[in-house]
């Protein structure tokens, strides 16, 4: 098949008011901030304050010459090791559902500020990702529970212990009867020893283990398949070609981290000679990871089930000739062939992965058909399940039943929230109401710990003594950075009482469980492991299931659902707040959403044809009539989504939790039923005729339609190497003065590779953390005065009318340093100058706050305080602030420095230590936090350092070069691989006239 | 017609002038001298939780600054000793004196002493402690004769303009590394020679840009 060969630019934009370029969008383009957000947003005018300030100024006088007595506090008896002034790392381990990270923490005399990955852990590999990030706030999170409640009263914790061992001698002598746990899912040597013991001393009780967005339905499928209990675990890095099936790897499902580290090891390419694999993503909505497919097919949640199952038709799985045919969607069968033909290619070299949203069954095909293409052991293999608690729906459905005959007298919730995320058929809050004995432990006094007689507060991660085994099995310790500052207990001290009726601390509970894991001596064994975080090699067996084929027909039940006509419901776990439980976090609010960018709140996204078919627009409140349940929340049109569909995010909508998260959002969990967990059908839309306001980042900080983004296939990439240096043509540039040779000493710059950047935020959320960049809640983001050093720009291009035709690239844009900066040109006042080294400084003590710097930058990368934000901030927040980077007041710009606070650090060490800096010695937040490698920073005036050789690639080029202000950050332009074969409505993305 | 205007008043722009321009050269004069950190921070002499002498320590009993100062060669920070410091000494040492009530209250009841700073620079300028050490600035350099103060006392403006005075022409700064404590080591002749020499070994480069220090 000859394609026709169509030379067209391609069209990119950010929002459908820039594509229609309406006049609205042309006049907030071509404004730095809105209109009137110079004005403060109370009842104060500018001039009404002026004149008061103008008082107090005269009232205040002279007393303000006084010098400030400040006061020097040291210890009595220093603790061994802390050296002030000298931060301190210790290793630990995020525990998240069945997944754990391995961190490393930074603490400034004990009081933890930044997280990075371990680099010893095969789950973080030195990386993170945003959520990662974002828990440092969650520990100071002034919101969290602080007293254990009785019925609402305050009581302490000795008052629970007594309350227990009270009732542990008599659930001891009836076995456990009527007693009853219910836990979120870990992956824990000590919580799962502790559930044995529990199990021992009490047969007759019950466990529930329940989560609800979880890995169940992966989980249950590869059980079908191999009749035991099995972890995949993926290694992208070994895959040509990888066909996602509604799986956000790159995001929002388990592992993304190594999966973003894998995908991009197969995809960074050095020039147009090397090879790079190939992404397939099969979805309903775009995700992160659809953002970087080569090609995307859009489909409905069940027309995916039915495309596995005629795709393992067409690969000639064992066993899959003998399933019914459903009829598929032209576009899929049009996909089929070409799709088989590249995966039979690269067998054993390829990997097919598919989401948790998927039904079991379609896991136990995708099992087949990876076996089939002989992938097994290479790109994925599967480990035993080791010290794991699976999420059970059918065991919270259990419990729930039982409750609600009456049949517990006492139920424990160990960080469990059902009222508020369990199934609506199963009516948890009623049910809780015919146990007598309700305890909750949890980080907040959410919306069970309301309904509970008890409530107990629990510690964050790093507050407790735990252990965690990773996906793979290596067990890993989680250690306390600091004592609980809310007298807090952990989820292993309030079990451990539970089941042996007296209260031991956890650092005795967590050392009895490894003294078993560690060989060797354990006392020096076990300060290894407190050094490393992990045991490295700890990790469990591989099995190669045999393979069956019966357990295909486990699809079958799936192939005729979704048949009823109305709207299909996607019920999606939200990339900032998850299932709910950052909703309290400021960080991961304030985090526009990869694909909506919108902050803090969770819409319903339809594509444009159904929303016009609706006679709807973004920002119209609507209400979804999901069989009989009725979620009224705001719609927002996102090109490239599947027609008559809605995706909704689950985790917003909270009620009385805390300051941030209850203006955020809508609940959609209401609505959601243990019979369709991941997508029900047979729903309506009416709009409401109201219109709520959303906080939309993308048309925010607009460079207007230059050629900001570049891409081109890999096949016109191999022809047109320096397709992207080209794309800009510009008479020779000269300078109107004498120039700055920055040829001397340490020349710092950037590169960012945009092909294998998925827009996960993980820079976003890193920068915020190590730069001290304040939450400014969600009126001032639609005022256009978010904060973030590093934004995530997200552009579409294709037609938005046809879902399959929209691609998505996201480009990561934070200050570029510019060599002759526009920046510095304009200020009066000499605030924002240049180093020698090539950093473009800002000065906050020198600014007055003219903006002039802002209106004249090219990349519109800097912020400006227009508020005291981080005065209002509350004092223990202000914890969590590094103390190496200045807190900015009122009325200053600020902007990326290139973290030059860890530049400086390596200045100062190098030079102690008498010799040079060394590529390496300087790695930025962004860029130690980015799981993909996608950003390479250092020293370009020394030709062997890795951004040097990034920077040579041919296809690196320079924003808005053409301006000759010679940024010190370089893109490398995005090259998708297409295959030739397959039918595609693709526009071309450069002229290959060059 | 009479003149509406006297003579003399042909000079009155002149006088005008005089007067507008002297009271602007006063007015930038006075605050100059008097708001500068030279007036307004140089002697600055707070009285102190405990009456600690320097003299005595560091001066008349010969203490290295490091004895007490111990992070000053590692860490940004120099920092002010632990309780625990001075009763190394002072439980053997005028266990019962009446100056010491107070650090041995500290020591007994676990509650930290609060000292009043002396020098500080501005919060959003990073000093670092241990690289001025290890290019061998001296103590003196910044802090004065510490060893002949009864209580610390500010000798330096700490300003920026006197920060900058020194990273521009680091050379009389400069001393052999393990002098750097030694409050009454004198320059040698040749210091300018010397200062070369160490200038050209140790690669002495001190920033003069805005991000060397602010962050």
């Amino acid at each position: 098949m000859k394609k026709e060969n169509k030379v067209q630019e391609k069209k990119y934009f950010r929002s459908l008011e820039e594509l229609e370029g309406s006049k609205e969008y042309k006049e907030k383009a071509g404004r730095e901030f809105p209109e009137g957000a110079s004005e403060m947003n109370n009842d104060w005018s500018r001039r009404n304050f002026m004149g008061i300030m103008g008082a107090s100024i005269a009232l205040a006088g002279l007393a303000g010459c006084r010098r400030p007595k400040e006061k020097i506090v040291p210890y009595v008896i220093p603790p061994e090791d802390v050296i002030p002034g000298i931060a301190q790392q210790y290793a630990t381990t995020m525990p998240f559902g069945t997944s754990s990270y391995g961190i490393v923490v930074e603490s400034h005399e004990g009081r933890p500020t930044k997280i990075e990955g371990n680099k010893l852990h095969p789950s973080t590999l030195g990386s993170s990702n945003a959520m990662i990030q974002a828990s440092m706030l969650g520990l100071y999170d002034p919101d969290r529970s602080q007293k254990v409640l009785q019925k609402g009263k305050e009581k302490t914790f000795d008052d629970f212990t007594a309350f227990w061992v009270e009732k542990f001698a008599s659930y001891k002598d009836t076995k456990g009867e009527g007693l009853a746990v219910l836990s979120e899912s870990f992956a824990s040597p000590t919580l799962a020893r502790l559930k044995k013991n529990f199990e021992k001393t009490f047969p007759k009780a019950t466990w529930a283990t329940y989560e609800p967005v979880s890995d169940e339905n992966i989980y249950l499928g590869l059980k079908f398949a191999a009749g035991k209990d099995l972890q995949p675990v993926y290694d992208y890095s070994q895959a040509d070609v990888i066909l996602s099936l509604d799986s956000d790897f790159s995001l929002t499902e388990s592992e993304d981290i190594t999966a973003n580290a894998g995908f991009a090891a197969g995809r960074t390419i050095e020039d147009e000679q090397s090879k790079m694999n190939r992404l397939y993503v099969v979805e309903t909505a775009f995700s992160g990871t659809g953002g970087v497919a080569d090609h995307r097919l859009v489909i409905k949640q069940h027309e995916i089930v039915r495309f596995v199952n005629a795709l393992a038709k067409k690969l000639g799985v064992k066993g899959s000739q003998e399933t019914p045919n459903v009829d598929l969607p032209a576009s899929c069968n049009a996909w089929l062939d070409p799709l088989v033909q590249d995966l039979i290619a690269s067998k054993g070299k390829s990997l097919v992965v598919a989401g948790r949203r998927m039904p079991h069954g379609v896991h136990a095909l995708v099992y087949a058909i990876n076996n089939e293409l002989e992938n097994l052991n290479k790109s994925v293999k599967y480990v035993e399940l080791r010290d794991v608690e699976v999420s059970s729906v059918d065991s919270l459905k259990a419990l729930a039943d039982r409750m609600n005959s009456g049949l517990f007298s006492t139920v424990l919730m160990l960080n469990a929230n059902p009222v508020y995320n369990a199934p609506s058929d199963f009516r948890f809050k009623s049910a809780l109401k015919k146990v007598e004995n309700s305890i909750h432990v949890g980080l907040y006094n959410d919306e069970t710990a309301k309904a509970c007689s008890w409530h107990i507060p629990t510690t964050h991660y790093l507050e407790n003594w735990s252990d965690a085994r990773s996906v793979d099995g290596t067990a890993s310790v989680v250690q306390p950075l600091i004592a609980p500052l809310f007298n807090g207990k952990s989820a292993v001290e309030v079990l451990s009482l539970v089941v042996s009726g007296e209260f031991v601390d956890g650092h005795t509970i967590v050392k009895e469980t490894w003294k078993d894991l560690v060989s060797g001596g354990f006392d020096s064994s076990w300060r290894k492991v407190l050094h490393d975080g992990v045991i490295t090699s700890s990790s469990s067996k591989t099995i190669t299931p045999d393979y069956k084929s019966e357990y295909i027909y486990e699809v079958v039940g799936y192939l005729d659902q979704g048949n009823k006509d109305g709207i299909e419901v996607v019920f999606a776990s939200s990339p900032s707040v998850f299932d709910g439980r950052f909703a309290n976090n400021g960080w991961m609010q304030e985090l526009p959403g990869a694909v909506t960018r919108i902050a803090w709140d969770n819409v319903a996204q339809v594509s444009k044809k159904t929303a016009d078919g609706l006679g709807l627009k973004s920002e119209d409140m609507i209400d979804i009539n999901i069989n009989g349940a009725v979620i009224q929340m705001p719609l927002w049109v996102v090109p490239g989504t599947a027609d008559d569909t809605v995706i909704l995010e689950l985790g917003y909508g909270r009620k009385g939790i805390g300051r941030i998260a209850d203006k955020a959002g809508f609940d959609v969990y209401h609505a959601r039923t243990s019979s369709a967990m991941s997508y029900a059908s047979g729903a309506t839309i009416v709009g409401t005729g109201r219109t709520f306001e959303l906080a939309n980042v993308q048309d925010h900080w607009s460079m207007e339609n230059r050629p900001i983004v570049r891409e081109a296939n890999k096949e016109d990439y191999e022809h047109h190497p320096e397709f992207a240096k080209h794309a800009v043509h510009h008479p020779p540039l000269e300078s109107m003065w004498t120039e700055f040779k920055y040829d001397k000493g340490n020349q710092w710059g950037m590169a960012i590779d945009l092909t294998t950047c998925t827009g996960c935020s993980a820079c976003t959320i890193a920068c915020q953390s190590e730069n001290n960049i304040p939450v400014i809640g969600k009126q001032e983001v639609r005022n256009g005065r978010e904060m973030h050093w590093i934004r995530i720009d997200r552009y579409f291009s294709g037609d938005v009318d046809d879902s399959a035709s929209v691609e998505m690239v996201h480009q990561p844009i934070a200050c570029q340093h510019c060599e002759m900066a526009p920046c510095e040109q304009v200020c009066p006042v000499a605030a924002t100058v240049h180093s020698d080294d090539g950093l473009n400084s800002m000065v906050y003590n020198r600014c007055i706050g003219t903006r002039y710097c802002a209106n004249n930058c090219p990349y519109k990368v800097r912020r400006f305080n227009f508020f005291n934000f981080t005065k209002e901030t509350p004092e223990i927040v202000k914890m969590a602030m590094n103390p190496d980077v200045t807190v900015r007041a009122r009325g200053v710009m600020e902007k990326c420095t290139y973290c030059v606070q860890r530049i400086s650090k390596a200045r100062i060490e190098a030079k102690k230590e008498d010799r040079l800096i060394v590529d390496g010695d300087v790695v930025v937040a962004c860029q130690q936090a980015c799981p993909a490698n996608a950003i390479a920073f250092g020293d370009i005036n020394d030709p062997e350092s890795n951004v040097t050789k990034v920077k040579d690639r041919n296809r690196a080029y320079d924003l808005l070069a053409e301006l000759n202000i010679r940024p010190r950050t370089s893109f490398l332009a995005k090259i998708r691989n297409i295959n030739p074969n397959m039918p595609t409505t693709k526009i071309k993305p450069v002229d290959s006239k060059h | 017609m009479a003149q509406i205007f006297p003579s003399w008043t042909n000079k009155l722009p002149l006088i005008l002038l005089v007067v507008v321009v002297g009271i602007g050269v006063s007015k930038v004069g006075f605050f100059s001298y008097f708001g500068s950190p030279e007036f307004t921070d140089v002697g600055y002499r707070p009285d102190q939780p405990v009456d600690y002498s320097h003299k005595l320590h560091a001066g008349d009993l010969g203490i290295d600054c490091r004895y007490c100062h111990v992070s000053v060669e590692t860490s940004a920070v120099s920092n002010v000793p632990p309780t625990r410091t001075c009763m190394n000494c002072h439980t053997l040492v005028n266990t019962d004196s009446d100056k010491l009530a107070k650090v041995r209250e500290s020591w007994q009841t676990g509650k930290p002493i609060e000292w009043v700073r002396v020098h500080k620079v501005g919060e959003y300028a990073y000093f670092n402690h241990s690289i001025h050490i290890d290019r061998g600035v001296g103590c003196i350099s910044c802090h004065g004769n510490v060893a002949e103060m009864e209580k610390v006392t500010q000798a330096e403006p700490l300003s920026m303009g006197w920060c900058l005075d020194c990273h521009r022409n680091p050379g009389p700064n400069l001393r052999p590394v393990d002098e750097v404590t030694n409050m009454y080591w004198e320059k040698p002749d040749n210091q300018a020679e010397f200062a070369a020499k160490i200038i050209k070994e140790k690669n002495i480069s001190p920033p003069v840009n805005c991000a060397g220090c602010h962050r």
